[in-house]
């Protein structure tokens, strides 16, 4: 205890009548530090959540019914939504009838019936619009036109990528090759039935998959599968709840309401965004590691030099019969204090001015637009990783100096 | 109190050896105030750094009141000089961060059992002619008053010998003057046993006895040297 309170008084006055340039130096080079410990993966995670976001908000919502294995479609979906919105917690109940169909632009200019001309196969949802946009966002992404209304039965909204055009990413022969707002398309259905459409939008969601869907009404895609047989029955049920990250607990609830199929998490479905975000989390340990082995390295120079400044001192206090323990203590103590002021300065510069501007100024990827995902485990790491590399930095500079005689320590010979 | 037996240093290796201390035999008593003298490169500072436990011999033995102390361990020898020994260089050896008081003190505050460090501190600043200056730094007052702040510090823990290092090389002589009276004071009034470096001639008028080093080898011990003989026999030239 003694030893700790002479090490505690020496660091004390060390950093207080101190060289100020050489600590501010080192705080800041401890708080940018940090700041890039937080940085490189919040920018990963942030286009993971971005990535997870897109898929709740464009594909899946939060949790997705099927039906089971040996079923084609849910039957009774009008009584399954009903029990399912009495659930707390919940904000929409969507009921999608799935289908698939060829689609053709401008089918009128075709030489022969042999010839592609300007179409391909495309997954056709019918959807009932009131109940869509309390479970997607599809609605908010209409680059073009206006989004699908109730009653519509000859209007059709198309994802990007079938609707093609400078903003697609699709090279143009996969697409419809710039389908316009008015124009119409004509889709022939697996059943044969041949209809025609007016596009009567066009969205851009900046998700790959929900980009190459196309939207109907459920009453249009009905009559055309068959009124008799497709009259309640659903092909999927989307649900949106309040909390993303609640999943686990709404699932157990609604399978105590005895539904007639699959019940499954958005999570379930995004099998290829989860190896995405695993291949980030690599990605992100590794260059979080050089960066720590660059703090270290940056900081181990700036201590380095400063305790070789202070190497006579060193050679004095042992001279006078101070413990090396005492010595090494005590520039523990500094290295722990530049380390924590770092931590401290790097997270206000985060919070204050990093964050902000990634907030206001999200970086805008092919995937959407990606702001900063601070994970509390990214800062933690951080905090471990600075205070590691402190520890580092602040003891090998001392322990090198303590090795010399005093003679050497006090007089260099 | 110090017995010295066959004292040897050597620096480097085979040919590139060179000897410093080639055997030194000597006995400082408790209470007296001795100086160490001679030309330079004659092995007196390592002769009392090897003395102060700053640097190990490369042969021979130590006693201080019979203990062996070049057989302790890093530690012990630490240990021994922050409790039994008490040490004032040639530079200015204050550490600039600490005010003059907190400089004095600092030896005490590593021992558990002085609880009054800075009462002590204070009465030793006084002692040495700085009871006004416990709050300035170093760098705020006169390099004799710094070297009077030291030989305090050297003092705090009442050490059993006090050994200087040439305490005046540094200093104007109305300093030096001061300095040297003021270990003249603590050898009488105190005992304090001094065991002082110095090549300045005139200081031998504050000291009991000389111990006179030429390339290594105790010259003469005896106050009572005779410049003439000695200077006749091509020894020790003062530096």
């Amino acid at each position: 205890m003694g030893n700790l309170k002479v090490a505690l008084f020496l660091a004390y006055k060390s950093i207080l009548k101190g060289n100020r340039w050489a600590l501010a130096l080192i705080i800041m080079v401890m708080s940018l530090s940090f700041a890039n410990l937080i940085l490189t993966p919040s920018i990963l995670s942030g286009v993971a959540n971005t990535l997870n976001k897109q898929q709740v908000n464009t594909l899946f919502a939060n949790v997705v019914i099927d039906p089971e294995e040996d079923e084609y479609y849910l039957d009774h979906v009008e009584q399954i939504e009903n029990k399912i919105k009495q659930i707390p917690g919940v904000i929409g109940v969507s009921a999608h009838l799935n289908s698939s169909a060829f689609i053709e632009y401008q089918w009128q200019d075709k030489g022969s019936p042999a010839d592609k001309g300007k179409s391909g196969n495309w997954s056709v949802i019918g959807i009932d619009p009131n109940q869509e946009v309390n479970v997607t966002t599809i609605h908010e992404h209409i680059i073009q036109g206006s989004y699908l209304e109730a009653d519509d039965r000859d209007a059709i909204i198309l994802g990007i990528e079938v609707a093609g055009g400078d903003s697609a990413q699709s090279s143009s022969f996969l697409t419809l090759e710039g389908v316009q707002v008015g124009d119409k398309v004509r889709l022939t259905y697996p059943n044969g039935v041949q209809r025609e459409y007016r596009v009567k939008g066009i969205f851009h969601a900046r998700e790959t998959q929900a980009d190459r869907l196309v939207f109907v009404t459920t009453k249009e895609l009905t009559s055309v599968l068959g009124r008799t047989i497709f009259a309640d029955r659903a092909s999927q049920i989307l649900v949106k709840i309040e909390q993303t990250g609640d999943e686990r607990w709404f699932i157990e609830e609604l399978e105590t309401l005895g539904i007639n199929g699959k019940i499954r998490s958005w999570r379930e479905y995004g099998g290829a965004a989860g190896g995405i975000v695993s291949s980030f989390n690599v990605i992100a340990s590794l260059i979080n590691g050089i960066g720590l082995v660059v703090a270290a390295i940056v900081m181990f120079i700036v201590i380095y030099i400063n305790v070789l400044n202070r190497k006579r001192q060193i050679g004095i206090l042992r001279a006078i019969g101070i413990k090396t323990n005492i010595v090494i203590i005590s520039y523990l103590i500094q290295a722990l204090f530049y380390a924590v002021l770092g931590i401290i300065f790097g997270e206000l510069i985060m919070h204050f001015a990093i964050e902000p501007y990634f907030t206001n100024y999200p970086l805008d990827l092919p995937l959407g637009l990606v702001s900063l995902g601070i994970e509390p485990s990214a800062i933690l790491k951080a905090v471990l990783g600075l205070l590691l590399a402190a520890i580092f930095a602040g003891l090998i500079p001392v322990l090198s100096i303590i090795r010399q005689s005093i003679i050497k320590s006090i007089w260099g010979n | 109190m110090i017995k010295v037996r066959n004292l040897q240093k050597v620096y480097g290796q085979g040919s590139n050896a060179t000897h410093a201390l080639k055997g030194i035999n000597i006995t400082v008593k408790s209470g007296e105030f001795v100086a160490i003298m001679g030309r330079s490169g004659s092995g007196k500072s390592t002769l009392l750094h090897i003395l102060g436990l700053l640097d190990m011999p490369t042969g021979g033995e130590i006693y201080i009141e019979d203990t062996n102390v070049l057989k302790s361990s890093e530690r012990e020898r630490a240990r021994f000089r922050l409790e039994e020994l008490g040490y004032v260089f040639q530079e200015y050896s204050l550490l600039g961060e600490l005010t003059i008081l907190e400089n004095v003190y600092l030896p005490a505050l590593c021992l558990a059992q002085v609880k009054d460090y800075k009462k002590r501190a204070v009465e030793m600043l006084t002692i040495v002619g700085l009871g006004e200056r416990l709050t300035h730094y170093p760098n705020e007052v006169s390099g004799g008053e710094q070297q009077r702040a030291a030989i305090a510090r050297a003092l705090i823990n009442k050490p059993k010998i006090l050994f200087a290092d040439e305490p005046t090389a540094s200093l104007d002589a109305t300093s030096a003057k001061i300095v040297l009276e003021l270990f003249k004071r603590l050898n009488k009034d105190l005992g304090q046993t001094i065991v002082m470096v110095t090549h300045e001639p005139e200081d031998e008028k504050y000291v009991d006895r000389v111990i006179w080093l030429k390339d290594g080898l105790v010259w003469e011990t005896s106050p009572q040297y005779d410049k003439i003989s000695l200077a006749l026999e091509g020894a020790p030239l003062l530096s």
